[in-house]
């Protein structure tokens, strides 16, 4: 039984520590084509994280997965070849749109449309049109997952560590908040932002801007005491997004390293690990499960 | 003379679909009981669907029904044979944005065309184009879509574009917001958002390991509460353009607000399309759509990314608010008596609006009210009872009597 990590990457320096951590596969990108990347991943670091990756025997997926607007598309077919000349082993997209252009260079993709991939059918389409596995939308509960792994013959990402988009906004909307405010707007985009419910105060949502707009995490999201389930449904794509996990990205990542080789030599210790994982989350940010293990009925 | 525009409404039932295309509208759209994304608006039963649509071809206009939701497992089972109804009820297209939904139309009910819904937000030409391939007749545009790209699309793709002109907007790409599900247990792709954009929110940066409130407690709070979209100022840009469908937002507003938007968007396309070069807009049909206002007006993303201008911050600015008084049931030229169906409370000596289809409009003073048996009235109280008015100017039926909401503005004697 091959378990997969993913994890994101921010540098090559990070990356090559993530693989020796565990990751099979980086998943890196630039924000012109993929949706909330963090790093500088020019085309040269690209590839030398790509033939890194592919010393040690370790894949590279690069996120393809923007809203593409048409002046992105008229780019994108320059941007696929370069990345098939660089090598990388897949993309993920969302856009039909650009699902044909990326089918046309013949790379292939994991479908990612975010919030909108909820079903083992939409996937089923997808797969009829050569998507090699699918990110399924993370207000999809474990339920629901397993019961779309057990429709389809392609692979499901399941995030198990780390915060996910909850809204995708294309307007500036910390700099018109500052603008509002009377504030200097150029630093909307320079700190780092969170957001609070009304009725809970605790909470925090990372919230920032780039150029496809403004963008609201969720909290940070954790499968590790589910991960036997995972394993027993036969969803094998680990996901773990370290977008504010900072330097304690590479232990979490070692983390659930141990926790994949414990669970397959039968000493998982679902206590113990969850402890660890607590231990390494940085304070700031409180570890939950999101929508994961809710009943699908208790969401209308 | 240019090729017109559909002007397409929201109807949340039969009384609003009527009142819709007798306004104007080439076509509308409607919920159906299931794969709707608007759980609390008035869906359509079969039966009313079949009424709706004779009622509507009748007149050339046409009817379709939006099932966008964004499917989970099981929620998809049923939708084949809701598809094939729809077909053999007459229903002209389906608005989808799920590719299983889509998938199951085009291969269950052969013949029941596919217009993409703006939920699975199409923002570029080769979008456009794969969803042709498909067998798509129309694509919805996102609404973070400019001009200029409608203008690029059009050029690259021979398939039917339809955008939104008019109505309340998802401050983000619609679809890519999940606010209300991890909020409130509430699925926004399934008809449940708790519009958890249009909150308060608290607002923080990073500091010493914590984060630390940025925003005093006395400055405006985060929100992210967008203004409406009303293009009515730039229909002509959209007619050049090349747009097929101009659409409305909006199957839980009122018939006021059905009537007065299609009414307006009417008159501005035919007086556009019939003579282009002489078009000159007239400022009493922007003060028309004002009357329907519920939030501040912009047009969106059409020329540029809107900024804080367009966005609700601090006390909304105070809107005149018109309400649906009366409906014009009947009208006696020789008396010039119009009978009423009542709507919502007005008294003698209150000032109110009549206006019909074909922007007509005017004031009057309410001097009696009668009862069906003459009985003299001070006040109509009871909804939907029948009175009967002197009115100034000759009425229809289907005319709306209007009334500023609020104190009423009552002329002293």
């Amino acid at each position: 039984m091959m378990i997969q990590l993913v994890t994101t990457a921010q540098s090559v320096e990070q990356a090559e520590a993530l693989i020796k951590a565990g990751t099979d596969r980086l998943y890196i990108g630039n924000s012109r084509f993929g949706l909330r990347q963090k790093g500088d991943w020019t085309n040269d670091a690209v590839r030398e994280v790509t033939q890194l990756a592919h010393r040690y025997g370790k894949e590279v997926t690069v996120a393809v997965n923007n809203l593409m607007h048409n002046d992105h598309i008229q780019e994108l077919p320059d941007y696929l070849q370069m990345l098939k000349a660089i090598g990388v082993d897949d993309v993920t997209a969302g856009d039909p749109g650009a699902i044909r252009l990326i089918r046309q260079a013949k790379i292939p993709y994991w479908y990612d449309a975010q919030t909108l991939v909820t079903s083992a059918k939409q996937i089923q389409f997808w797969g009829k049109r050569e998507a090699i596995g699918a990110v399924v939308a993370r207000e999809v509960t474990l339920e629901e997952l397993v019961l779309i792994q057990q429709q389809i013959g392609l692979p499901v990402e399941v995030q198990v560590y780390g915060p996910t988009c909850i809204h995708h906004s294309k307007r500036p909307l910390v700099t018109n908040y500052f603008n509002e405010l009377g504030r200097p707007s150029e630093e909307a985009k320079q700190r780092e932002f969170y957001m609070s419910e009304p009725a809970d105060a605790a909470s925090r949502y990372p919230i920032y801007e780039d150029e496809n707009g403004t963008h609201i995490f969720s909290e940070d999201l954790t499968l590790m005491g589910q991960l036997p389930t995972l394993v027993k449904n036969g969803l094998h794509t680990w996901k773990l997004d370290g977008w504010h996990a900072g330097e304690q990205f590479v232990e979490i990542v070692q983390l659930f390293t141990i926790a994949r080789a414990n669970l397959l030599n039968g000493q998982f210790d679902r206590i113990e690990m969850e402890h660890r994982l607590r231990e390494l989350q940085p304070e700031a940010f409180r570890l939950g499960t999101g929508l994961l293990l809710r009943k699908p009925e208790e969401i209308k | 003379m240019k090729q017109r525009p559909e002007l397409l409404a929201p109807a949340g039932n039969l009384e609003k679909l009527k009142m819709a295309i007798h306004y104007g509208a080439d076509a509308v759209y409607i919920g159906g009981q299931q794969f709707g994304l608007r759980s609390r608006a008035g869906n359509f039963s079969y039966d009313e669907m079949r009424e709706g649509v004779d009622f509507a071809h009748a007149r050339g206009a046409k009817v379709y029904v939006a099932a966008n939701m964004v499917t989970h497992e099981g929620d998809i089972e049923g939708a084949g044979d809701f598809f094939r109804t729809l077909r053999d009820i007459g229903i002209d297209a389906v608005i989808v944005s799920d590719p299983a939904m889509i998938e199951t139309c085009l291969t269950e009910a052969e013949g029941l065309p596919v217009h993409l819904s703006t939920q699975a937000s199409a923002t570029n030409y080769e979008t456009l184009r794969f969803w042709k391939e498909e067998g798509l007749e129309r694509v919805v545009l996102a609404r973070e879509v400019s001009m200029d790209e409608i203008v690029q699309m059009k050029q690259e793709v021979d398939v039917e574009i339809e955008t939104f002109v008019h109505g309340a907007m998802c401050i983000s790409y619609s679809g890519r917001c999940t606010l209300s599900n991890h909020m409130t247990l509430r699925d926004a792709n399934r008809g449940g958002c708790a519009q958890s954009c249009r909150w308060k929110y608290g607002f923080f940066e990073e500091g010493n390991h914590l984060t630390e409130e940025m925003v005093a407690r006395d400055e405006e709070p985060f929100s992210m509460s967008s203004v409406d979209l009303s293009m009515v100022r730039h229909i002509p840009d959209l007619v050049d353009a090349g747009v097929d469908s101009l659409k409305v937002e909006g199957r839980m507003k009122s018939i006021h607000y059905v009537a007065t938007v299609c009414n307006v968007y009417r008159q501005v396309i035919d007086a556009y399309c019939e003579d282009p070069e002489n078009f000159v807009f007239d400022p009493a049909w922007e003060e028309e759509i004002w009357k329907a206002a519920q939030r501040e007006l912009a047009s969106g993303f059409y020329y540029g990314i809107p900024t804080e201008k367009e966005q609700l911050f601090g006390k909304p600015r105070s809107i005149p608010q018109y309400a649906f008084a009366a409906r014009v049931i009947a009208y006696d030229p020789s008396s010039g008596m119009a009978t009423l169906e009542q709507r919502n409370h007005f008294s003698t000596g209150e000032e109110v609006e009549f206006f019909g289809p074909g922007f007509v409009r005017f004031s009057q003073i309410i001097e009696t009210i009668e009862d069906v048996d003459g009985q003299q009235l001070e006040s109509a109280n009871q909804a939907m009872m029948t009175i009967r008015v002197k009115v100034e100017k000759p009425v229809a039926t289907d005319y709306i009597m209007r009334k500023r909401k609020g104190v009423p503005m009552r002329v002293l004697a």
